[in-house]
């Protein structure tokens, strides 16, 4: 398989990328796992209970379960592990994951319980992330930061070598506790160049690459590639995110005249080849029950009319974005439809820290982002990046506030029955699509294409998904 | 060779913490609060004063310490150490098809021309122009649809053995070929024009004779200058040709540690840099003094 960039780290605390987080999956397993349809399932935790006040989670964790080093994962393991991520010299980013646990117990070898300040209805959806993976304690002691080097799991695959900006070899676990993986084991090879990955896949040396717009073109149009292209439906949102906490875009009737101003739909299918699920509001289609927002129609000619009533001689703004070609390019679109209704744009390109500080600081007016699941709960989309309480590096980059939305992610957040939590977010989504602090763009769709003789790929909409153990390769030999 | 790195350091530092960018925020991801930013700054010292900052570098340094990456936690100096013999294989590869081919076509193009203004010699000039100025990340490609995707006869990409190695070296042997054969030309061309040769000519002397003893001696200094300009450039390492091959050198790992704006991984390449341009320097002065005498007097 390829790599477009080298993974920084394999230790389940401190994953922030998605290549290092996939690897991650394969080489270590958490209390509980999502299936191919984004439902928790059983992992290493065989079964569980939740107390009717929502406090109280206990795990039932299966026997036999094993590290690659062949001792066996316990309890307290799991307590070790999850202590491990919140304390501070671990450095981990993801702390947050843990953040309303109150205590952790430990019962018996097999048995967990977990007590929260306070219910938290993402809480076991969260469990499914790299950052609750269960961690051998003495390997830590014995490898210090080199853990991060030298992974030590439970999962499918062991990590056999790993030669940084060159490959990385996943080898298949004699000790795993599920039906061992089909693979001897999964070859990653770090190519940076989109077209020298295309020529290793033509030849045959690499197995699965993901499709970048050009080169999907390119294999569809080939009846003999077409058929092994897959289509998945990613969980995220592109958006343009509009600084609520200053000029021009503190006013919201600016900011729904700019998302009446922009043409997505047309920009969806001719400049992005249709390559997207146009986005009505910040939750993608796959975690929310409910009806989409109402979707805000392109209309130049109000949006103008708007725009010349509030300020006659137009208005100038600045439009911060990172240094990549793709962004560069819909930023200049978006620029030209906004200077038809009174806006003048002007784009600041940066380097991507330098980049997300502006945003992070709030001194981009406007910017380009986009936001991707790491658990599948409408909340992952909604508090992080709504709830005025993340400002900023925490999610909510255009700096909204509103406290009816804030009251009602809370709301949800601290319900119990599903439909409940399912009616405040709905309520909360539509306030904040009405208010426009982003104009939503789309939910992209990925491209995978295999070999023919690729077998049984899980398509996995997030990067925790798939564990590897089901794909497999068939023999040289026995190709037709 | 001490304050030689001290100044390359303190340069490469400042120009480095000039730049725009903030690397905690490479480490902390999307959803990280301020405080936890604020601590992995400072685990990182970027909280404190460039000059603090500095003078912990040079105390690492003079332990022969090049710290760890911010991002991957890995030593630098063995990351370093692995992967320079790569670019150090590739760059002698590619001299070696560039060189003696360079100097030869060079040769072989004034010879030509010296007896009549003809087309051969136009075209190797235009050629050898035409290459000069060809980007390697198109020759590069193109090397690579010909060799690894129609014909087969190459892999694309990957570092390893003789196999692996030909398509990068060819890729960075063009420029340097190229621009060889045209300084050549312009050398001996010079050298032609010089009395000795017209007394040497005058003597009776067989063309032959002149040509190796008179003229090639003198043509060689800028020629090794030539040379050794572009062996240094291509020891610290080619982004471009690494990048699209895949060839796991200096010069994708410095590239990548400059986007991540992983500081202590940039700060080591540099070192090298240093380290490798002034060996290379010594060397080709060496050479001068081998090949002039009047070198040797100066000296």
């Amino acid at each position: 398989m390829r790599l477009n960039t080298n993974p920084n780290s394999l230790d389940p605390a401190l994953i922030t990328n998605v290549a290092s987080a996939s690897i991650t999956a394969k080489i270590f397993n958490g209390l509980v796992r999502l299936n191919d349809n984004l439902q928790i399932c059983p992992d290493i935790a065989s079964s569980w209970e939740i107390s009717e006040d929502g406090l109280h989670y206990i795990f039932y964790l299966n026997k036999g379960v094993k590290f690659s080093t062949g001792r066996e994962v316990t309890a307290q393991d799991f307590k070790y592990s999850f202590e491990r991520v919140l304390a501070k010299e671990t450095r981990s980013p993801n702390t947050w994951v843990f953040e309303k646990v109150k205590e952790i117990n430990v019962i018996n070898d097999y048995c967990l319980e977990i007590t929260l300040k306070k219910p938290f209805s993402p809480f076991l959806s969260m469990l499914t992330m790299t950052t609750a993976y269960v961690v051998p304690k003495e390997e830590i002691v014995r490898l210090g930061r080199d853990f991060s080097l030298n992974p030590i799991g439970t999962g499918p695959f062991v990590l056999k070598e790993w030669l940084p900006f060159s490959r990385l070899v996943l080898e298949a676990n004699p000790h795993y506790f599920m039906s061992p993986p089909k693979a001897k084991g999964i070859y990653y090879k770090v190519i940076p160049e989109d077209l020298t990955a295309i020529t290793e896949f033509e030849l045959g040396k690499i197995d699965i690459i993901t499709l970048s717009g050009q080169s999907y073109a390119m294999f569809n149009k080939n009846p003999e590639r077409k058929p092994f292209i897959h289509k998945l439906k990613g969980i995220d949102t592109y958006y343009l995110g509009l600084n609520c906490s200053r000029f021009p875009f503190d006013n919201p009737e600016i900011r729904g005249a700019v998302a009446m101003a922009i043409d997505r739909k047309k920009i969806l299918e001719t400049f992005y080849n249709g390559r997207g699920r146009i986005a009505t509001g910040p939750v993608p289609e796959q975690l929310s029950k409910w009806h989409a927002p109402i979707e805000i129609k392109f209309d130049p000619i109000t949006a103008k009319k708007i725009i010349s009533s509030i300020s006659p001689n137009g208005i100038n703004v600045t439009m911060y974005l990172s240094s990549d070609q793709e962004i560069v390019d819909i930023a200049e679109i978006i620029q030209s439809y906004l200077k038809t209704a009174g806006i003048n744009v002007t784009l600041r390109q940066l380097e991507w820290t330098a980049f997300e500080d502006a945003v992070n600081k709030g001194e981009a007016e406007m910017f380009w982002l986009s936001w991707w699941a790491d658990y599948p709960d409408a909340e992952n989309f909604l508090f992080p990046l709504f709830h005025s309480s993340n400002f900023g590096s925490g999610g909510n980059r255009t700096r909204y506030s509103n406290i009816i939305v804030d009251k009602l992610i809370e709301n949800g957040q601290d319900s119990i029955d599903e439909s409940t939590k399912d009616i405040y977010y709905q309520q909360a989504e539509t306030i904040i699509a009405k208010e426009s602090p982003w104009v939503f763009f789309w939910h992209k769709n990925d491209y995978i294409i295999e070999q023919p003789w690729i077998k049984d790929m899980q398509e996995a909409s997030i990067y925790t998904i798939d564990k590897g153990a089901k794909v497999y390769s068939v023999l040289k030999e026995q190709r037709h | 060779m001490i304050p030689l790195i001290i100044g390359i350091t303190l340069a490469a530092f400042l120009l480095l913490k000039s730049l725009p960018g903030e690397p905690a925020l490479n480490l902390v991801g999307v959803r990280a609060s301020a405080e936890q930013i604020k601590q992995i700054r400072s685990e990182l010292g970027d909280d404190k004063s460039v000059l603090i900052q500095y003078l912990g570098y040079i105390k690492l340094l003079s332990h022969g310490d090049l710290g760890r990456s911010y991002y991957t936690g890995r030593v630098v100096l063995k990351d370093i150490l692995a992967k320079f013999p790569n670019t150090v294989m590739l760059t002698i590869t590619a001299m070696m098809i560039a060189a003696i081919p360079g100097i030869l076509l060079g040769f072989f193009s004034i010879s030509i021309a010296q007896k009549k203004e003809n087309l051969l010699s136009r075209l190797i000039d235009w050629i050898t122009l035409g290459s000069l100025s060809i980007p390697v990340f198109w020759s590069g490609i193109i090397l690579m649809m010909i060799f690894g995707l129609t014909l087969k006869i190459l892999p694309p990409s990957g570092t390893g053995g003789i196999r692996y190695i030909i398509l990068p070296a060819i890729t960075l042997a063009i420029p340097a070929m190229s621009s060889l054969a045209r300084i050549t030309r312009t050398i001996v061309s010079d050298i032609l024009k010089k009395p000795f040769i017209i007394t040497a000519k005058a003597k009776g002397l067989k063309e032959s004779r002149i040509a190796v003893t008179h003229v090639l001696r003198n043509a060689m200094i800028p020629i090794v200058t030539v040379i050794g300009l572009d062996f240094g450039s291509y020891l610290n390492g080619s982004v471009i040709t690494e990048t699209i091959f895949g060839w796991d050198g200096i010069g994708r790992f410095t590239m990548e540690a400059i986007i991540m704006r992983d500081y202590p991984v940039i700060m080591g390449c540099v070192m090298l840099g240093a380290v490798v341009n002034s060996t290379v320097n010594l060397i080709t002065d060496i050479v001068y003094n081998l090949l002039d005498p009047r070198v040797r007097q100066d000296v």
